[in-house]
């Protein structure tokens, strides 16, 4: 049987790699269940072999920053059948394309060092910059459950289900208090859900770290955080940079900067 | 209004084992199934109604039925790969079995058709859910007067039902036309839209007429008939919508303020020309 | 059927003895923030019961109607139906939702009945409660208010302000059955007269109360709505904040819009059909897919949507319901972000906007 199953593979770059400690998360008993059905041939964080093989589904987590980065991309997709974009570093360049927009980030980050050659990078970019990618598991980390999903769907041969309805369908199913209502202000209205709003049930807002809907209203979204959240002007228009600065409207205006 | 009468009402939503007969490819994108009931019952139809078709694990789909409800012992529907079920239901193979809901819907009202000129304008996949009426007015040709079929499609390629479309090429009991948008090496017949078929043929007034296709067609076929005159009671359309549970609840299919599912997919073109969302 | 009383003092045995036959559904402080929310839950005690309540976050229409239902299990090319429907007690529902569940017991009925509802909901003992706290957003006063709350089976009304001699409790309305089946678990007396008074004056006198008003006739409302299906421009402007986000229609008693979605379990052979409450203002709602990756979208932009859920609440289903799809509970307005869903507010404007069009 051994031989049937999915080959999956996984493969960072610039990334914390908690998207792969999450799969780790599971607990004993569904993961050794998901082994019935998928090999995992590579994957840092559990195992050491490595694979020049052919592989099923590559799952690759954080952004292209160099380029370095475009081989092993290029090879991994030769190789690989399908390419998951595994969590948002992946699929938007997420937190890392803050960078993007800050001209001083290198010396406010390493100080000293930050001539350093080893230290140079390109714009942060989604994976899909450089490789056609398949699919995209959103989110910061990854939701594992909603990963299992896309998995088993994949698995099938069926597309994988990734809502294009905000988080706030979510809170509202799970009937959670708005945040906007406890006096706190969120990012739901935007936010691609799918991770079953879990910020929110415990008390803390969306920042948006699975990215925009396909059409976020942007502009409602700063008046909303100004007005009823109560964030300055300019902390409601920069609010959704955390994990969407790529995403934004205005986001090629700011990365002319620098 | 509530008082729930106290019988045991069916799960609505449990489909039923169709078992597949026959596969045939239609097009690079469609299959054409020919299913029978798992138990074997009659599927007791009208042309234009639709069944929920669904594998489990992917999902339900509206699917128009393709077949005459003359023909006793099967029926028939095509697939066209564009979603995650019909790319699985293309899959399958000849003695798979697939899950029925239905039919359901308002279907072509075949006693407001009965003696009267008739043309069926098909674009696209718009031929699938008239093909049941085709087939029905051939197998009952003298019940009509006058019958006329436009079908056109993007490119050769794209044509389907091959076999029915040679017979209906040489039948006398149709007067058939065919066109394509954009022409390949091999196609000799005509190039254009569908409405260029109008010139080939006089149409009465008083024909009933059949739409089925992509919604920008709509407008240019109707257009077309307002030169003959033919009156927005006598054409009948039927609309792709998203129909979900085909029972008028989950919302999906509403077009203002009617649903595709209960009170079409076809309709009297005359019963939707103000809805705005029709079109 | 027969109006009961029962002491205030014997009120909490009533509940916890109902409490050790029945499941009972009732309204709950969910969190204490800012200010209070309630939801209905599964009552655990009486301590937790709150008819004081102003409103829920999620209507009541849950308990028949839950926000995700698997409706289908299949394993191994076997499947069946997951119907399993346990007698339960939903108390404390305010009149507005009463009407609401009246629409949609009548909407999972009609054409085709859903069993999937319809067993859940003939499970249920329905109680009516009174509206002691009224929420700042509702308008139930003007708006539905030709028809009145029916299909409960029974109505509670906390007698207040009464006088010193007079004893503090509820009046008990019994209208059938399911409602008499409750009788045996509280020490019930039968009403006086005074009370039965008492309870009408109280129900009577609070629909004059709502902070927000509609002063417009139902048909004046649906015709100069429907006039106003092309004024594209005002439908932009009240949809321009919009955010598509659902909360509107979530949290809305009288919408059922739903969709269907299967999964496989973990062993990938076993699996379920289940279907969650879908939102019409959601940007995919009316969207189809079609060949080479297209899609067409019937209701492309938010305005088309706005308007859409306001003509469903406003106008569609008028005629079939014999009332408005809207019973002013006000949940839209609190759970919308931008502040743009209150009822009241659009359909003020458009009458303004038809008003000044005709000048």
């Amino acid at each position: 049987m051994a031989n049937n199953k999915a080959k999956v593979a996984f493969f960072d770059f610039a990334s914390c790699e908690g998207c792969q400690i999450e799969l780790t998360n599971y607990g004993d008993k569904d993961f050794l269940e998901l082994l019935q059905h998928i090999e995992i041939v590579e994957f840092r964080e559990a195992m050491s072999e490595k694979t020049s093989d052919p592989i099923d589904i590559a799952c690759i987590e954080g952004s292209y920053t160099r380029q370095a980065d475009c081989q092993r991309l290029l090879d991994i997709r030769c190789r690989a059948k399908v390419v998951i974009s595994y969590g948002q570093c992946a699929g938007t360049a997420g937190i890392n394309a803050l960078k993007n927009h800050q001209a001083d980030y290198q010396s406010f980050v390493y100080d000293r060092d930050a001539g350093m050659p080893h230290l140079d990078s390109d714009n942060a970019k989604p994976i899909s910059s450089i490789i056609k990618v398949d699919y995209q598991v959103p989110g910061c980390p990854v939701n594992r459950y909603e990963f299992l999903d896309i998995i088993s769907h994949l698995l099938h041969g069926k597309e994988p289900v990734i809502p294009n309805y905000p988080v706030c369908v979510e809170c509202k199913r799970n009937e959670t208090i708005c945040r906007f209502l406890a006096g706190d202000h969120c990012m739901g209205m935007v936010t691609r859900a799918g991770c079953g709003a879990p910020c929110p049930a415990d008390g803390i807002p969306c920042e948006g770290c699975r990215g925009f809907v396909d059409n976020p209203n942007q502009y409602a979204l700063s008046k909303v955080l100004h007005e009823k959240g109560g964030l300055s002007l300019h902390r409601a228009e920069s609010k959704s940079l955390l994990f969407n600065a790529n995403e934004r409207d205005n986001a090629n205006k700011e990365s002319e900067i620098d | 209004m509530t008082a729930f009468e106290n019988k045991k009402a069916e799960n609505i939503f449990l489909p039923r084992e169709a078992v597949i007969l026959n596969i045939k490819e239609t097009s690079q994108l469609e299959k054409h199934f020919t299913l029978r009931n798992a138990d074997a019952s009659k599927m007791i139809f009208e042309p234009g109604q639709f069944l929920e078709v669904s594998l489990f694990g992917y999902g339900e789909i509206p699917i128009g039925l393709a077949s005459s409800p003359t023909r006793e012992n099967s029926f028939d529907i095509v697939i066209r790969t564009v979603g995650r079920v019909s790319t699985a239901i293309n899959q399958l193979k000849e003695g798979d079995s697939l899950y029925i809901r239905g039919p359901y819907g308002n279907g072509f009202k075949l006693e407001q058709l009965r003696s009267y000129p008739i043309l069926v304008v098909a674009g696209g996949v718009g031929v699938c859910p008239t093909r049941s009426l085709i087939q029905y007015i051939m197998d009952r040709r003298e019940e009509f007067k006058s019958f006329t079929l436009f079908y056109g499609t993007r490119d050769p390629s794209q044509q389907l039902f091959l076999e029915d479309l040679k017979q209906w090429r040489c039948s006398d009991k149709v007067e058939y036309y065919e066109t394509v948008d954009k022409a390949d090496e091999h196609w000799e017949g005509p190039v254009g839209l569908i409405t260029e078929l109008f010139k080939k043929t006089s149409i009465a007034a008083e024909t009933r007429v059949i739409i089925c296709g992509p919604p920008i067609m709509f407008k240019f076929v109707i257009y077309e008939l307002d030169k003959i005159g033919i009156a927005h009671n006598h054409i009948f359309v039927d609309l792709e919508r998203r129909m979900k549970c085909a029972i008028g609840k989950c919302g999906h299919c509403q077009i203002n303020n009617k649903y595709a599912c209960l009170d079409g997919p076809v309709f009297a073109l005359s019963d939707i020309s103000n809805l705005e969302e029709a079109f | 059927m027969n109006t009961y009383f029962i002491k205030e003092s014997d009120f909490n045995n009533f509940i916890d003895n109902m409490l050790l036959q029945l499941p009972v559904i009732a309204p709950v402080l969910s969190s204490e923030s800012v200010e209070s929310f309630f939801s209905f839950e599964f009552l655990k005690n009486h301590d937790e019961l709150r008819l004081d309540y102003d409103i829920t976050i999620l209507p009541p229409k849950k308990a028949f109607f839950p926000p995700r239902q698997v409706i289908i299990e299949f394993s191994h090319g076997k499947f069946h139906g997951t119907v399993n429907a346990k007698k339960q007690v939903l108390l404390g529902v305010h009149p507005y939702d009463i009407k609401a569940i009246d629409q949609t017991d009548f909407l999972f009925t009609e054409n085709y009945e859903d069993i999937n509802y319809t067993a859940y909901r003939n499970a249920t003992t329905l109680v009516c409660s009174n509206i002691q706290t009224i929420s700042k957003r509702a308008f139930w006063g003007s708006i539905s208010h030709d028809v009145p709350a029916r299909g409960h089976d029974a109505f509670l009304t906390k007698l207040t302000d009464l006088n010193e001699a007079e004893e503090e409790g509820y009046l008990f309305e019994v209208f059938n059955e399911k409602g008499h089946e409750l009788l045996s678990f509280g020490q019930f007396l039968l009403a006086t007269e005074l009370q039965i008074q008492q309870a009408k004056s109280i129900n009577e006198s609070i629909k004059d109360k709502c902070p927000q008003q509609l002063n417009y006739s139902q048909d004046e409302m649906a015709n100069t709505i429907c006039r106003s299906f092309n004024n594209t421009a005002l439908w932009d402007e009240l949809a321009q904040d919009c955010f598509s986000c659902g909360s509107c229609n979530t949290t809305c008693p009288t919408c059922y819009c739903f969709n269907v979605e299967d999964s496989w379990n973990i062993d990938q052979q076993s699996g379920q059909r289940t279907r969650y409450w879908d939102s019409c203002m959601t940007e995919d709602f009316a969207k189809i897919s079609s060949a080479d990756g297209q899609s067409e979208n019937f209701r492309k932009t938010t305005a088309a949507r706005m308007r859409h859920r306001i003509m469903r609440k406003m106008v569609y289903l008028n005629d079939k319901l014999g009332t408005q799809a809207c019973v002013g509970c006000g949940r839209c307005s609190i759970a919308c972000t931008a502040d743009i869903a209150d009822p009241v507010n659009i359909i003020k404007r458009i009458m303004e906007e038809a008003a000044n069009d005709s000048l």
